[in-house]
């Protein structure tokens, strides 16, 4: 498939959290054609944005949601089950970071290790739903993690259906680093491939060169590109125009937000190749 | 003088109040992983102009000795997730997120109510739990729960903390809109009793009969007033669960078919669950295994022999206990009847002060609360004994509650 032409944004105000204000930036996002909202981002975290992608999750039908979540102030199991249901109420738009910032080191990495065996035990078709022959689930595919970490023990199972993206995509910051190999995305402040990562984007100003983003995405050292918005009405329509040609190309279509951008779970962090299957009910 | 009003809450959790709830044809236990049904059941509940949706929740690993059941609807999503989504589709329903004070800091529970509260505008709640499942402790790297004396005290000072912190954000600014969430608690025992009345706004309790309703109000408006609080600042609130039908006749064939949908398997599970020890590979038609249940079970073993004490006497068939014990869920009152005789049951327990309202909990989802909210809610509003519209926006508003006093204020 052709590679696509990845457009994300970040929204650190702290107006995210204003219904009204939100609503409006939202469907911005929406019209704009984004592919990643990034709630908060590593070092601007004004409010908790695993609530506040739930909110989002109905108001969108095609932006991926990121929730920024403090590795100082939260708990893998409470966010696995959190980001879990998220991507159900989005149907499989759910990313998440994990920032570093007041936390021990090692603590992030501990999150993400901890949050991912949750979500991988479960069997993504483990769910049967047979209300004639009375099986609700298939016991055998849900799986203990017994993960130990350095600061985090969490035997699970965790009591909640593997999201439909399987692992909720796992964004990572040049800025805050993690000792991690296996991400979904990694932003980036100069043109360069993230070696732990699958995809790379460029964070740039409206100043950085179009010609020089195209030439770096058609050599495959970048996948697309990051704006921190400090105006969303004003700087997403211009985001949209500035990148029109460039996403002109991309696949588009249906599918979850793992299918759409290209990003299969990475094997080694995962024991299942894909997501959560809800069987249907006649 | 005004007629006692009646407050409504919708207690959704999972597919519906009994287990075999998600078999029934007109549940939908596919619906609960997609917004669909959130955004179709919560625009239902404000059509019933209900005060609030309350989702509980749980932390255990599920399953007694280790084996998932397999025959028990599991849909545990995250409360405050589904309840957040819910308050993007609706205007003036009120969302009560269950939080557990044991396996939360106060900063974590403090920062998701501050942007729950902003976000839906002044509409959340925060059901304060103890964590009292044994499974719960290792998934949060702990061998056993703190003793139960201790998960209580641990609670108010988690309350507290989150108060100060809240207070601090208010002042700070923007405003909490209002001001902190509204504050609900579910205690059961004397210490539970105690800590409801000192911190809750609103208590979701079970009562299984209009005696104990009254019982229960009394002791605690009377523990409330007691510590210097108001108690008509706070709603007391019994779980009622139903199952209607045209005639009475009807909805006792209704609750049959619902009661038929149980299977020996099912309701081992369900008894395994709630005893917290498996009960699978036991001979169903053998007397039950008392024995072994009070040798294997982790909850408090006292409690767990008072629970069997008679059946042990009688060497009841595990079968035969199971299938009762599925009969009767968690001792709250059970209403089987016409839509006419629901609403005048309702009125004369609030009449008597046996409650300040009802916690729906359907019997099924959706089905359940469609054929409430389509038939009882009609009647409760055409006596006068239950609102047409909204008073206001804010939880605390539609609770009739006064304004939250702001520490600077």
């Amino acid at each position: 498939m052709t590679r696509p032409f990845i457009l994300s944004a970040a929204i650190a105000d702290p107006q995210l959290a204003v219904p009204a204000t939100a609503a409006a930036w939202l469907d911005a996002a929406e019209a704009a054609g984004l592919d990643l909202l990034h709630f908060g981002e590593a070092g601007a975290r004004p409010f908790d944005a695993q609530v506040l992608v739930a909110w989002a999750a109905p108001l969108t039908k095609r932006v991926g949601l990121v929730a920024c979540v403090p590795a100082s102030n939260a708990h893998p199991f409470h966010v696995a089950r959190a980001l879990s249901a998220v991507d159900f109420l989005c149907s499989g738009r759910t990313a998440w970071s994990v920032v570093p910032e007041g936390a021990s080191e090692g603590m992030a990495e501990d999150m993400i290790g901890a949050a991912r065996a949750l979500w991988d035990g479960w069997g993504s078709d483990t769910l049967i739903l047979d209300k004639t022959g009375g099986r609700y689930l298939d016991a055998a595919k849900v799986k203990a993690s017994n993960y130990e970490g350095p600061f985090f023990k969490v035997a699970g199972p965790v009591n909640a259906m593997r999201p439909l993206v399987g692992q909720p995509l796992l964004v990572t910051y040049e800025a805050a680093p993690l000792a991690i190999t296996d991400a979904d995305i990694a932003l980036v402040a100069s043109p360069q491939k993230a070696a732990g990562a699958t995809k790379t984007l460029l964070k740039i100003t409206f100043e950085t060169p179009l010609e020089e983003i195209a030439q770096h995405f058609a050599e495959g050292v970048i996948d697309g590109v990051h704006l921190s918005l400090t105006d969303p009405l004003a700087e997403l329509p211009a985001l949209a125009q500035r990148f029109a040609a460039l996403v002109a190309a991309n696949p588009g279509g249906a599918g979850n937000l793992r299918e759409r951008l290209g990003l299969p779970l990475p094997a080694t962090a995962s024991n299942q190749p894909d997501g959560a299957k809800i069987p249907e009910i006649a | 003088m005004m007629t006692k009003q009646i407050h409504l809450w919708a207690f959704l959790q999972g597919i519906g109040f009994y287990p075999t709830g998600w078999k029934h044809p007109r549940a939908r236990p596919e619906g609960v992983f997609s917004m669909d049904y959130y955004r179709s059941v919560a625009k239902l509940v404000e059509k019933g102009r209900f005060d609030a949706i309350v989702f509980g929740d749980q932390l255990q690993s599920r399953g007694a000795g280790g084996r998932t059941p397999e025959r028990m609807a599991m849909p545990t999503l995250d409360p405050v997730s589904l309840l957040t989504a819910m308050s993007a589709v609706t205007e003036h329903v009120g969302l009560v997120a269950t939080i557990s004070t044991t396996y939360n800091t106060p900063e974590m529970l403090a920062e998701r109510f501050a942007a729950m509260e902003r976000i839906t505008g002044g509409r959340s709640g925060w059901n304060i739990v103890t964590s009292a499942h044994p499974d719960t402790a290792p998934n949060f790297g702990e061998a056993e729960l703190p003793p139960k004396d201790t998960r209580y005290s641990h609670a108010a000072e988690v309350v507290d903390k989150a108060c100060e912190l809240w207070a601090a954000m208010d002042r700070a600014g923007p405003r909490l809109p209002q001001g902190r969430p509204v504050l609900v608690q579910a205690g059961q025992s004397p210490a539970g009793r105690d800590f409801a009345a000192r911190t809750a706004e609103a208590i979701f309790c079970p009562a299984a009969s209009i005696e104990a309703g009254i019982d229960f109000r009394n002791d605690l408006r009377s523990r409330i007033a007691g510590l210097g609080r108001n108690p008509d600042g706070t709603r007391i609130m019994p779980g009622l669960s139903c199952v209607l039908g045209g005639s009475e006749e009807e909805a006792k064939a209704n609750h049959k078919a619902i009661m038929d949908l149980a299977d020996v398997a099912l309701a081992i599970e369900y008894l395994s669950e709630s005893l917290c020890c498996d009960l699978t590979p036991f001979d169903p038609e053998a007397p039950l295994p008392v024995a072994a249940i009070i040798a294997n079970t982790l909850l408090p073993k006292s409690d767990v022999e008072r629970m069997v004490a008679s059946a042990a006497e009688k060497g009841t068939s595990l079968r035969d206990y199971a299938m009762n014990f599925m009969l009767h869920p968690r001792g709250h009152n059970v209403f089987i009847g016409t839509p006419e005789q629901m609403a005048d049951m309702m009125i004369s327990w609030r009449d008597a002060g046996a409650c300040d309202g009802f916690t729906l909990q359907p019997s099924y989802m959706p089905g359940g609360l469609e054929d409430f909210v389509g038939e009882v809610v009609p009647i409760l509003q055409k006596k006068g004994r239950y609102r047409t519209e909204y008073p206001g926006n804010s939880l605390r508003e539609t609770l009739g509650l006064p304004a939250f006093a702001r520490a600077d204020a």
